[in-house]
């Protein structure tokens, strides 16, 4: 254990408009797979992926939205304790974008104040091959996730749960971001804040094959 | 790596184009759209309309959204958790003035005083959680059991709380139950004899339920006081059994009766060492609140639909069409459950006919936030504590016992430096209850005033100086100085942030009877059928229980009422969840692992070897 690298944990919340690609985001960052006609949400209480980061292995723990964001109806429970939020939108549906900015705002008032964002611009395989034709189905402009991103201090990618581009750069991005925190390793009393935290599910996870595909 | 990366691709749209020469797309105001909540329900039918996100309905809503049952799970307030909430202090205030103007059922006489004012009373609202209803939870309970079962407690962090103390004749005692099991009775000065007669009574009660001559004694026992038993029986007295019944046992009253009061001793004594040398867990930022939020989440996984700040304003029982104050109507395939707090004005004759066939019971509490940090009550490492007043300790004289639960900034509901003293009583008057409230509360504050200035050394801590411009430390605040020293017992109060009482009434009785042992739980509202509307179920309020004692019963009696049976309760196969999505099959069988250890720490009588039972040889 003692030569494995440092281990930090992220909690990471997923928002989004319904059926913009969060849970085919992170389909595709935990299994490498792509559904077709994904069934809105799924059910897990959350995913967990590991991810190396330079000589950091970054352990995110993904919470999907499962729905309840669908009448702004988040418990404290999802935000708390977040440090990167992925909000994304559908690069073909404008009203996905004018939601991705309400969940920015929301998130600078609910979550805490060093919370790692990362808007991200899905579907992209759907411009991908677009010409100048004024039929594209692109509705919304880098430029203008761009503007976004830069004003509220986000990382801002455009990606493809369905090609698998970029997806992956967006959690490595996030993982570069996130300050270098205590290891779980030394879990008991370390983080702080954190005195006697109680295990429930016996002995933790540590397996070092299974780091991310990244 | 991934199946498929374009290393090279191509420039998009708006790349390719000059930004000066690129219109933007339209998009449309942001009126309207900013607000997600103006949207109303668009769904049209539900099998379950669930009102109130209360920790029984929460957990209602997750059992029958996975066995595929549509729950439509709504709330009249902002927030989760109903009568059980975790609020910030600008809720609790909004909460407050809701229960003064009668909008609030079954709470009443709410009073929060908050010091100060803007400039010498600053606090951040966001940074802290109350609890209305803070509960412990016994490591070895059926209720932990559901958690794991169910998978919520991967939500959740728990803390261990082992700290138990006692107060009588003035002063506090914890010899007994703070301590861990090896040194359980070696206070020198409990006398041999003693000490004896308590290990054989600890032997009795750790004994199989089964065992035909413990049966027979509880029998024989069944109305008996368990301070007559623990006399006749084992030669206890005061102040041992004090400590036994009211801390270990935590029972509300004197003469409680002996079957119960056991119950209540075994509770803790099997919960010892199942996790650890403590018996209880706290949970991290809210008890019963994040519970709920828990449970909500897990609901909303199973594809549960849910809205707060939604009120149901109509329902035809013939259509069964329900109608919501967003303008949205929804058709109830089943039934609908109701919170007591959230009794539709059109319903509120129904409720109050079954209400007229049950005994009320009363729970007043008090919750305080204090700046001080506490250190003598609460041990190393941990974040919570336990204080109890049994029966006629206070000046009061209190008949029944005042428990008070105490949480630190490191549990997550308060800042570090602060404490959260929640304290209540099941004593029925309401206006003698708030006196031995506030008498435990004096009690404590001048207990804790007394530790932390019995040093000289620490009248003055940093906070009293600053260092100026050149260097030199100047003391800011030469009038506290002053007062210490001239009065060595300074009739000093506690610096507070906020406190808030309230009166609340349940139809479980503190006793728990009526929700663990009559099996039809008659006296119990959830049990009871509505006049010409089968299709409303009416729940509890929280009992005045300390632990999550009896939530469990509950649930299970409506789930039954409604699916027609318990068996399939949280049986879920979560072939859904997280494993299925890790690619790599080392991780997949280390996941295996753990959900083993899982299995392996849940309750299971007949192997767990309780509190070092066979140590216990004198
Ligand atoms: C607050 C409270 C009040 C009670 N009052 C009475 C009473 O008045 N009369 C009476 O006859 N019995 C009472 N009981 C006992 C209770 O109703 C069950 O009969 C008992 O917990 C299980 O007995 P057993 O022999 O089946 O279990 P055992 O295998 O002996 O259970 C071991 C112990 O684990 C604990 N435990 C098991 N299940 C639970 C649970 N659901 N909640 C809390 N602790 C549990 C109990 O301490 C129990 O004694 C009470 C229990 C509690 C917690
Ligand atoms: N072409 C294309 N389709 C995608 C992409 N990502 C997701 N989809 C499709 O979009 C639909 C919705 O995807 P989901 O992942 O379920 O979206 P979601 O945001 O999780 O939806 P909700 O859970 O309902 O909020 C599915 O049919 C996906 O197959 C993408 O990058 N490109
Ligand atoms: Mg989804």
């Amino acid at each position: 254990m003692s030569f494995a690298p440092s281990t930090t944990s992220v909690k990471l919340v997923l928002l989004g408009e319904a059926a913009v690609g969060k849970s085919s985001l992170v389909l595709r960052f935990v299994s490498n797979d792509f559904q077709e006609n994904k069934e809105p949400t799924i059910g897990a209480a959350f995913l967990t992926q590991k991810c190396t980061v330079g000589d950091r292995t970054i352990k995110y723990e993904i919470w999907d939205t499962a729905g309840q964001e669908r009448f702004a109806s988040l418990a404290p429970m999802y935000y708390r304790n977040a440090q990167a939020a992925l909000v994304v939108y559908d690069i073909t549906k404008p009203a996905s974008f004018i939601k991705a900015r309400h969940w920015v705002k929301e998130l600078h008032e609910q979550a805490s104040k060093d919370i790692t964002i990362a808007l991200v611009g899905n579907k992209y395989d759907l411009v991908a091959d677009d010409n100048d034709s004024d039929d594209s189905l692109r509705k919304v402009s880098m430029e203008e996730g761009k503007a976004l991103a830069e004003e509220e201090g986000l990382l801002f990618f455009e990606t493809s749960a369905k090609s698998s581009h970029n997806v992956n750069e967006v959690f490595v991005a996030i993982g570069s971001k996130i300050p270098e925190a205590k290891p779980v390793t030394e879990e008991l009393g370390s983080r702080p804040g954190n005195v006697g935290r109680i295990d429930l599910s016996g002995p933790a996870l540590r397996s070092n094959l299974s780091d991310c595909a990244c | 790596m991934p199946a498929f990366r374009r290393t090279e691709r191509r420039k998009s749209m708006a790349e390719r184009r000059p930004s000066a020469s690129y219109i933007p797309p339209v998009i449309p105001p942001l009126s309207g759209l900013e607000k997600p909540n103006s949207h109303s329900l668009n769904m049209d039918q539900c099998d379950i309309l669930i009102l109130g996100t209360g920790l029984v309905e929460s957990i209602l809503a997750a059992a029958l959204a996975w066995q595929g049952v549509n729950v439509l799970h709504i709330d009249r307030n902002k927030h989760y958790g109903d009568s059980c909430s975790t609020l910030t202090i600008d809720q609790l205030k909004k909460w407050s003035m809701e229960v003064n103007a009668g909008r609030m059922a079954h709470f009443s006489d709410a009073q929060i005083y908050i010091p100060g004012g803007k400039h010498n009373n600053t606090f951040t609202s966001k940074d802290y959680g109350v609890d209305l209803c803070p509960r412990v939870m016994f490591a070895q309970l059926d209720f932990l059991a559901l958690l794991v079962k169910s998978r919520v407690y991967k939500y959740l962090e728990f803390q261990s709380l082992s700290s138990f103390h006692l107060f009588e004749n003035d002063h506090f005692r914890s010899k007994l139950s703070n301590t861990t099991k090896e040194e359980i009775f070696t206070d020198q000065s409990i006398l041999l004899q003693t000490k004896r007669a308590l290990m054989k009574f600890l032997k009795f009660v750790l004994q199989d339920n089964a065992d035909e001559s413990k049966q027979e004694l509880l029998r024989n026992n069944s109305n008996t006081p368990i301070e007559a038993f623990l006399k006749d029986n084992f030669r206890l007295e005061s102040p041992q059994t004090d400590e036994l019944i009211y801390s270990i046992g935590l029972c509300n009253a004197k003469g409680t009766k002996t079957p119960e009061a056991l119950a209540r001793i075994k509770r803790f004594l099997v919960s010892f060492d199942v996790y650890g040398n403590f018996p209880v867990m706290m949970l991290k930022y809210g008890g019963p609140g994040e519970i709920s939020q828990g449970f909500c989440r897990s609901a909303a996984v199973a594809d549960s639909t849910y809205k707060l700040d939604t009120r149901l304003v109509d329902f035809d029982p013939q259509e069964k069409i329900a109608k919501f104050n967003d303008g949205s109507s929804v058709k109830i395939n089943e039934k609908i459950v109701v919170s007591p707090t959230q009794t539709p004005k059109f319903l509120a004759k129904n409720y109050a006919e079954l209400e007229e066939k049950l005994q009320l019971f009363t729970v007043t509490r008090l919750t305080t936030i204090v700046r001080n940090d506490c250190k003598e009550w609460i041990a190393e490492n941990e974040t919570s504590a336990i204080v109890v007043f049994p029966p006629n300790s206070l000046p009061t004289n209190n008949q029944y016992s005042v428990q008070v639960l105490i949480q630190n900034g490191g549990s997550g509901v308060c800042p570090v430096g602060e404490l959260i003293w929640y304290s209540h009583t099941s004593e029925p008057n309401s206006a003698k209850a708030k006196e031995d409230l506030e008498s435990a509360y004096t009690k404590m504050e001048s207990s804790l005033i007394r530790e932390s200035e019995a040093d000289l050394e620490g009248v003055l801590d940093e906070s009293d100086f600053t260092v100026s411009h050149q260097g030199t430390p100047i003391l800011v605040n030469s009038f506290k100085l002053g007062e210490s020293l001239q009065n060595f017992l300074p009739k000093k109060t506690l610096d507070i942030v906020c406190k808030i009482g309230y009166v609340q009434t349940t139809y479980i009785n503190p006793d728990l009877s009526n929700v663990l042992l009559d099996k039809k739980q008659t006296g119990n509202i959830s049990s009871l059928t509505v006049k010409d509307s089968s299709d409303i179920l009416f729940l509890n309020m929280p009992s005045s229980e300390v632990s999550y004692d009896g939530i469990i019963g509950e649930v299970k009696l409506l789930y039954q009422r409604i699916t027609g049976s318990d068996e399939d309760f949280f049986d879920v196969d979560f072939e859904d969840d997280d494993e299925d999505y890790s690619q790599a099959v080392a991780s997949a069988s280390a996941a295996i692992d753990s959900e083993l250890a899982i299995e392996d720490s849940d309750y299971d009588p007949s192997h767990h070897e309780p509190f070092g039972a066979n140590e216990m040889e004198l």
